[in-house]
């Protein structure tokens, strides 16, 4: 478990996390969403020790110290560069990096082996980085994280500048680990990542953490209703029975259940030339709580 | 243990894979010390440079031929001969001579007279070349002086000349009559003691012994002085030491802005371990290379190992000086064009300040002061110590003193400033 409790970091003038408490459970996917420069990766930073909060405490399964060897041995981090050695092949990157974390003869050549599978690299493990393409050095990040089989992975923006071919690759791995019962904080600034990967989310913004619940949840509080966006193929004979937004053949209306609203237009006698149905998301959450689109 | 030495290998890994940095640290020392050995050793066969000047003969008399020739007979100078005086001074304003020399006419005539007339030899040098002019004044009074003794050997010659002196005062309306008594009462007396002394005896005194007592003695460095490679070879070592220290400072920031000094953080591995490994890399690169150019200097150019025990003590302390100044360097700045543009600044100027570039020898006075406070000029003391110059340990401690005490006071000042910046 991940216990972070009112932590503080300030860089000169600019405080980029602000109070920021939060605790995470065993085998859960924590996702942390905000805009550039919430202090998403400052948290990511402080939970695994690589920066000292200047307030608050950081406890990994109890313990105090996240740079203790003990607690570092269960932690793995795919930093939101790529932090590989160009120069050296996806093999030696991997091998390199699990001698790192105490691996050596025959487990260290099993994860290795390993690692190269889940990052899709068998017929790449003696080429060197530099020739990779970006996907392919995403995978090799994120393997880089897990050769070592830790029980808590964080991954700071494991997607960021990747092909949708390379995406997908990543989400399924990632869907597998979670199956697997690891425990992964995953930072982004794509909603409809999150709303895949987590299963609780903390929206961020400026330092701080604006609300904190499952996707469900905080659609529920602060999504707002569905939209319902229509032409018809005619004006309706009864304008004033409609329950709705009309403007010429335009139709606009906002409900909680958009189905049963279709259904029940379409029993009045509305025929749609086209019809789009909009549900709030966490985008639309980030917007209600901040007046902002994630990505301004 | 193990991890620093995993660290230090893949370290020595991505330096040989990295064939920019490869060529700043074995190839351009290389070339440097073959090619300034190859320059200033004559193309290696030992012959020193002379100091090359130009003579115009406007004279053409015997005695201006002498002087002429007796100036060419010097190792120290290069005398290449002219006809056109003004050709010749541009040689030296454009820095193509050191200087010109033209011998007037009249100059033989009057040459060994006993009284100063107008000047028959003009000297223009170049100056930025204020050593050698020294040293060109004195081998043309040299010249001279023999000059004047090859004159005075023959009596016949030498009283001519004084004959000639009593002529030129009886003439002169201009001397006090006192003092031209006193002038005619002395040259007679000598006129008289030329015509009647013995010429073997003669001969005998008049010796010129380089200088009125002089005795030229080398200095003692096993049996011979250095060659051009033993000046060159320790020079370019340095660079190559130069090379490795800029690598590696410059790939300390790049782990730090690339993330993986991060994923090493989140290792459990301690910080000074990660440092400790990369300190360890240089220094192995470092030895590598002062080794491998060691073996160069002495399987194939026969450099000397004077004490070689004393060789690893300046190799090792060298490797320890840069492994600090390199961790210093390296928290310079925050990206890798910082540290890069202000590593390599601060290494141009202590090589060109410590004898990387020129050696300290050629350095004007002042600049040879300040280059006592090199780190470049502590090594080449130390492996030109225990190499050609046959330094004892006690001669080579103050250089390898020096270079340990620096590099622990940097690696330690660098350590400080990372681990406070990367909180």
């Amino acid at each position: 478990m991940i216990e972070a409790k009112d932590l503080r970091k300030t860089f000169g003038t600019t405080v980029a996390v602000d109070g920021l408490s939060l605790t995470i459970e065993p085998g859960e996917v924590f996702g942390l969403l905000g805009p550039n420069g919430a202090g998403k990766t400052t948290t990511i930073h402080m939970l695994i020790g690589a920066l000292s909060p200047d307030s608050g405490d950081v406890l990994i399964d109890g313990k105090a110290d996240p740079t203790r060897a003990d607690v570092r041995k269960k932690l793995g981090i795919a930093p939101q560069s790529i932090s590989l050695y160009d120069e050296l092949t996806a093999e030696e990157n991997l091998r390199f990096f699990g001698k790192m974390n105490d691996l050596s003869g025959g487990l260290l050549k099993e994860r290795t082996a390993w690692a190269i599978e889940f990052a899709g690299l068998a017929e790449r493990r003696r080429s060197r980085v530099k020739t990779f393409s970006g996907g392919m050095k995403r995978r090799l990040n994120l393997a880089c994280a897990l050769v070592h089989d830790p029980p808590i992975i964080l991954m700071d923006e494991p997607t960021a500048g990747v092909d949708p071919q390379s995406r997908n690759h990543i989400f399924e791995r990632i869907e597998a680990l979670k199956n697997d019962g690891r425990t992964i904080v995953y930072t982004t600034h794509y909603m409809e990542e999150a709303q895949r990967l987590c299963d609780r989310v903390a929206i961020m913004d400026r330092g701080r953490i604006l609300a904190l619940d499952t996707v469900a949840g905080l659609i529920a509080a602060h999504g707002g209703q569905s939209v319902i966006e229509a032409e018809l193929d005619r004006p309706p004979d009864d304008a004033d029975a409609i329950d709705g937004v009309l403007d010429g053949t335009s139709l606009r209306v906002e409900t909680d259940r958009p189905l049963e609203r279709v259904a029940a237009l379409a029993e009045a006698g509305l025929s749609f030339r086209t019809l789009q149905v909009h549900q709030p998301d966490l985008e639309t959450v980030f917007l209600s709580l901040t007046g902002r689109r994630l990505r301004d | 243990m193990g991890k620093v030495f995993t660290l230090a290998l893949k370290d020595l890994t991505l330096l040989r894979r990295d064939l920019f940095a490869m060529f700043w640290v074995v190839a351009f020392p290389l070339v440097f010390g073959l090619f300034f050995g190859a320059i200033f050793g004559g193309a290696g066969d030992g012959a020193r440079s002379a100091m090359p000047i130009v003579i115009v003969d406007q004279d053409q008399t015997d005695g201006s031929t002498a002087f002429i020739d007796r100036l060419d007979a010097s190792t120290a100078i290069n005398v290449e001969p002219s006809d056109d005086p003004e050709a010749s001074r541009d040689l030296v304003r454009r820095g193509k001579r050191v200087a010109c020399i033209v011998v007037r006419d009249g100059f033989g005539k009057s040459f060994g007279g006993m009284f100063g007339g107008e000047s028959l030899l003009e000297i223009t040098i170049d100056p930025s070349r204020g050593a050698e002019q020294g040293m060109l004044q004195g081998l043309l009074q040299e010249a001279m002086y023999r000059s004047v003794i090859d004159r005075f050997r023959d009596s016949t010659v030498a009283r001519e000349s004084s004959q000639s002196s009593i002529d030129s005062i009886r003439a002169d309306e201009g001397i006090d009559p006192i003092q031209k008594a006193i002038l005619l009462t002395f040259m007679g007396s000598l006129d008289t003691f030329l015509g009647t002394i013995d010429p073997a005896m003669y001969e005998d005194a008049m010796t010129f012994d380089g200088g009125g007592g002089i005795e030229t003695v080398e200095v003692e460095t096993e049996s011979r002085g250095p060659t051009s490679f033993e000046i060159s070879f320790p020079q370019a070592m340095m660079w190559g030491v130069i090379g490795c220290a800029a690598a590696f400072a410059i790939s300390i920031v790049q782990e730090r802005t690339g993330g993986t000094f991060l994923r090493l953080r989140v290792s459990p591995i301690s910080r000074a371990q990660i440092l400790a490994g990369k300190g360890l890399a240089c220094f192995l690169a470092i030895t590598g290379v002062l080794v491998g150019m060691l073996l160069v200097e002495t399987l194939i150019l026969g450099v000397r190992l004077g004490n070689p025990a004393g060789l690893v003590l300046a190799v090792v302390c060298t490797g320890v000086c840069f492994v600090g100044i390199m961790m210093l360097v390296s928290v310079i700045g925050k990206t890798e064009q910082a540290v890069a543009g202000a590593g390599w600044a601060a290494f141009l100027v202590m090589a060109m300040l410590g004898g990387g570039m020129v050696p300290v020898f050629f350095m004007p006075r002042w600049m040879y002061m300040l280059s006592h406070a090199s780190p470049v000029q502590w090594g080449i003391t130390a492996i030109q110590g225990a190499t050609w110059r046959g330094y004892s340990f006690t001669e080579l401690l103050p250089s390898c003193g020096l270079l340990v005490g620096v590099g622990i006071a940097c690696y330690v000042i660098g350590v400080r400033v990372l681990a406070i910046t990367d909180r």
